[in-house]
């Protein structure tokens, strides 16, 4: 009885509004319990790294007088309800975010503190951490947040016994990994496995391609605003790129009804189905999970491959540069907000989130990476984003919240031939940026 | 096979009424009910979690919101992009067509599989409890578990590529529809099993000793007693079919994600994709209201087409 549905989800609608009413209805009367306790509050995205977060809290709390409260939001819903409580009294002081368009919208409604004033007290704020990653929380020129967990770029990985049997080497170039393509489908495997069901891994390959064709700058126009950019002749010529390779079969033809969440583009790779898979760097401990003998023994990695005459630094990276800690302008304790965030670049944080797995951000990671888990796998990665000359953050998030939905149909429909390049260029500047 | 009459109880229920109640006429239709505050509890949680929010959904349909800060007026803007986003057009097609899908399929099989759960042979007993299993499934967990068996590559496609090719079911509109259907079908078919399954158990023997005597076969009688007599069964399933395949969501948010590209975008989950991932609650709220005006229209129609709210008793002919 499918009429089951339409209650709960009323209920929800209703309850969802009638909260959201209330509180701002409360909220200038007798203030909310995070404003009035002499506490600041924590709020972060709850999963495993939490109890890393919690061990920063309890060692600020043994010298701090303003105690800090760590609250968390577990599930994959984080900036719905950030977004619902943000603007309300039970706001957190300090909160978790991925930077970028997920705290633009934040800083346009005047909720966030710009970071200038604590840096100027304490430049160590801003020197201590990689550039490529802190520039990644300025809006409009004003740092926002503070890197507080570990880097996730995008790397190529592959089966190495596939690659092995097909003599094919990890691409340095866009020609190799079009020659690897040819090779390995004589093999009869797929030579690329693509979770397409969950769109974000597509937007990988747009990311990338872009970014080593046009550069960086190319995508910063268009997110600045300059719709025009999406009709830069390099834009055109990624989406050209991006064709011949579908159509060269590099996907295979059911890339849309794999998907990368629910294990399938894994299971590809691991059981030699596939030779390639284009992947945030997490990939290796997902692997670790699901198929431990193939990724100690048969994994390997290599950075995204150059293309010829590009006009983007090969040396640019791309994914989730960091995570970020952002202060609400209304905290009203922020001298200690600021103490509590100069914990994240001290070397007890850093050899603590080395290791769980997270490569943080700091300058000072260079000296504890052998301590890591993943020791060589931290030291590829560690290089490969501290000489980047540019990080380029997911698209998805790179943008507002609010086109990353349409974002992703139109990287879908352009992938499966739905939308060409002239269709695929309209959907991207029908996006809002703000 | 038992030739008591089964209506015989309800009936007597009836009787007892005015015996209870002297001063009242033994009519049926006059018969005390219990007065308005019953109802109180019922009113009060209906208003306060249908009503209300209905309410603030139609308003906010005219406000420009992202939750964040003070809704704005914005007047008719939201229903006017509305009418003209070819998205929301498309989405009402692929609605009418789903819920037509569901109707078309799942009538046919739940009227068979209810008539013949209805006799009372153990195996028919045991088989409809295992039936029924897939309805106590929460449909969030029913659609991962499809999602997952119809993986083009470690799934059923994988083993049958005679039948499903290169198994890309969920990159192709006319194959994502289908497992759309398909799933609603595996997942709420048991449910008007069930229905159907009561309605023929009630059907009173004496119709079908009658046309035995008469020399009717089954398919005769199948036709021209079964079928007639489930007439209102038919119409209250087809009611609540339509009503759910309107207001799907769960299966279409895990299967397809309203993918590839917006083919399997119905309306429910682009009122969705608006309000939760653009957070465009206007435009979202919008949807919504449409959505309700819609179903109730419907329902309405069919109700009225059926001729379900003159309550004709399907006794007709009995007593």
């Amino acid at each position: 009885m499918k009429t089951r549905a339409r209650l709960p989800r009323l209920i929800a609608t209703g309850a969802t509004l009638a909260l959201a009413l209330s509180l701002s209805a409360c909220g200038d009367g007798n203030g909310g319990a995070s404003a009035d306790d002499g506490k600041i509050h924590i709020l972060v995205y709850g999963d495993a790294t939490n109890k890393i977060e919690k061990q920063v809290v309890d060692k600020f709390n043994e010298t701090s007088d303003v105690k800090a409260v760590l609250d968390t939001i577990p599930g994959a819903d984080y900036q719905q309800k950030l977004q619902t409580i943000i603007s309300t009294p039970q706001a957190p002081d300090v909160f978790f975010n991925w930077g970028g368009g997920s705290i633009k919208p934040f800083v346009k409604a005047d909720l966030l503190l710009p970071l200038d004033d604590f840096i100027k007290k304490n430049p160590e704020l801003e020197s201590k951490f990689l550039p490529s990653v802190f520039n990644n929380a300025v809006v409009d020129g004003k740092p926002y947040g503070i890197p507080m967990r570990g880097t996730q770029p995008v790397l190529l990985f592959h089966n190495k016994n596939v690659l092995k049997k097909a003599g094919v080497q990890p691409p340095k170039t866009w020609d190799d990994l079009l020659d690897a393509v040819e090779k390995l489908k004589d093999e009869g495997v797929t030579p690329i496995a693509l979770g397409g069901g969950d769109v974000w891994p597509t937007q990988m390959w747009f990311q990338y391609l872009y970014d080593r064709i046009a550069g960086p700058e190319l995508f910063q126009k268009a997110l600045d605003g300059d719709k025009s950019a999406w009709e830069a002749p390099e834009s055109k010529k990624a989406l050209k790129m991006i064709r011949e390779l579908v159509d060269a079969g590099a996907f295979g033809k059911n890339y849309d009804s794999v998907k990368y969440t629910n294990g399938g583009s894994v299971a590809l790779v691991a059981q030699g189905k596939a030779g390639f898979e284009l992947m945030g760097s997490w990939y290796y401990s997902q692997q670790l999970t699901d198929h431990p003998d193939f990724a100690e023994k048969g994994l390997g990695y290599s950075a995204f491959p150059t293309v010829a005459g590009g006009k983007g630094d090969p040396k640019n990276v791309a994914g989730n540069t960091n995570n970020y800690y952002s202060v609400l302008k209304k905290t009203k304790h922020p001298e200690a907000v600021a103490k509590f965030l100069e914990l994240m670049y001290t070397d007890e944080f850093v050899k603590s989130q080395l290791d769980v797995g997270n490569l943080t951000t700091t300058t000072n990671t260079d000296e504890f990476i052998e301590t890591s888990a993943t020791p060589e796998y931290s030291r590829f990665q560690y290089d490969l984003v501290a000489n980047a000359p540019s990080f380029q953050l997911s698209w998805d998030q790179a943008y507002p919240q609010s086109a990353a939905s349409n974002m992703h149909k139109a990287i879908q429909q352009f992938f499966n031939g739905q939308l060409d390049a002239d269709g695929f260029i309209k959907a991207m500047q029908a996006l809002p940026t703000e | 096979m038992t030739t008591k009459i089964t209506s015989a109880p309800p009936a007597a229920g009836l009787r007892k009424e005015p015996r209870r109640r002297p001063a009242a006429s033994p009519s049926v239709s006059t018969v005390g009910r219990p007065g308005f505050a019953w109802a109180l509890p019922a009113a009060v949680f209906f208003t306060l979690f249908a009503i209300v929010p209905l309410v603030m959904v139609a308003v906010l349909s005219f406000m420009s919101w992202n939750g964040l800060g003070s809704p704005q007026w914005v007047g008719t803007d939201n229903w006017s992009r509305l009418w003209d986003d070819p998205v929301m057009l498309k989405s009402v097609w692929l609605t009418l067509l789903l819920t037509a899908l569901g109707v078309v399929i799942q009538t046919p099989l739940s009227i068979l599989l209810g008539v013949w759960a209805a006799g009372y042979q153990r195996n028919r007993a045991v088989l409809s409890v295992i039936y029924f299993i897939p309805l106590l499934l929460s449909a969030t967990a029913v659609s991962v578990l499809w999602r997952a068996l119809l993986d083009p590559n470690f799934g059923i496609p994988a083993e049958a590529s005679w039948l499903f090719g290169d198994g890309n079911l969920f990159g192709e509109q006319a194959t994502a529809i289908g497992v759309l259907a398909f799933v609603s079908t595996w997942q709420f078919t048991p449910f008007h099993t069930l229905i159907y399954q009561g309605a023929a158990r009630s059907i009173p023997q004496v119709l079908y000793q009658a046309a035995e005597i008469d020399g009717a076969g089954r398919y005769r009688q199948f036709f021209h007693i079964t079928l007639p007599q489930l007439r209102n069964s038919m119409i209250t399933s087809m009611i609540l079919m339509i009503v759910g395949g309107l207001t799907t969501f769960e299966t279409v948010l895990i299967l397809t994600q309203g993918g590839p590209g917006t083919d399997t975008t119905i309306s429910a989950y682009y009122m969705y994709d608006k309000a939760f991932k653009g957070f465009d609650f206007g435009a979202g709220s919008a949807i919504a209201l449409a959505l309700v005006v819609a179903a109730t229209i419907i329902s309405l129609v069919v109700v009225k087409v059926s001729g379900y709210d003159k309550m004709r008793s399907s006794m007709e002919g009995v007593s």
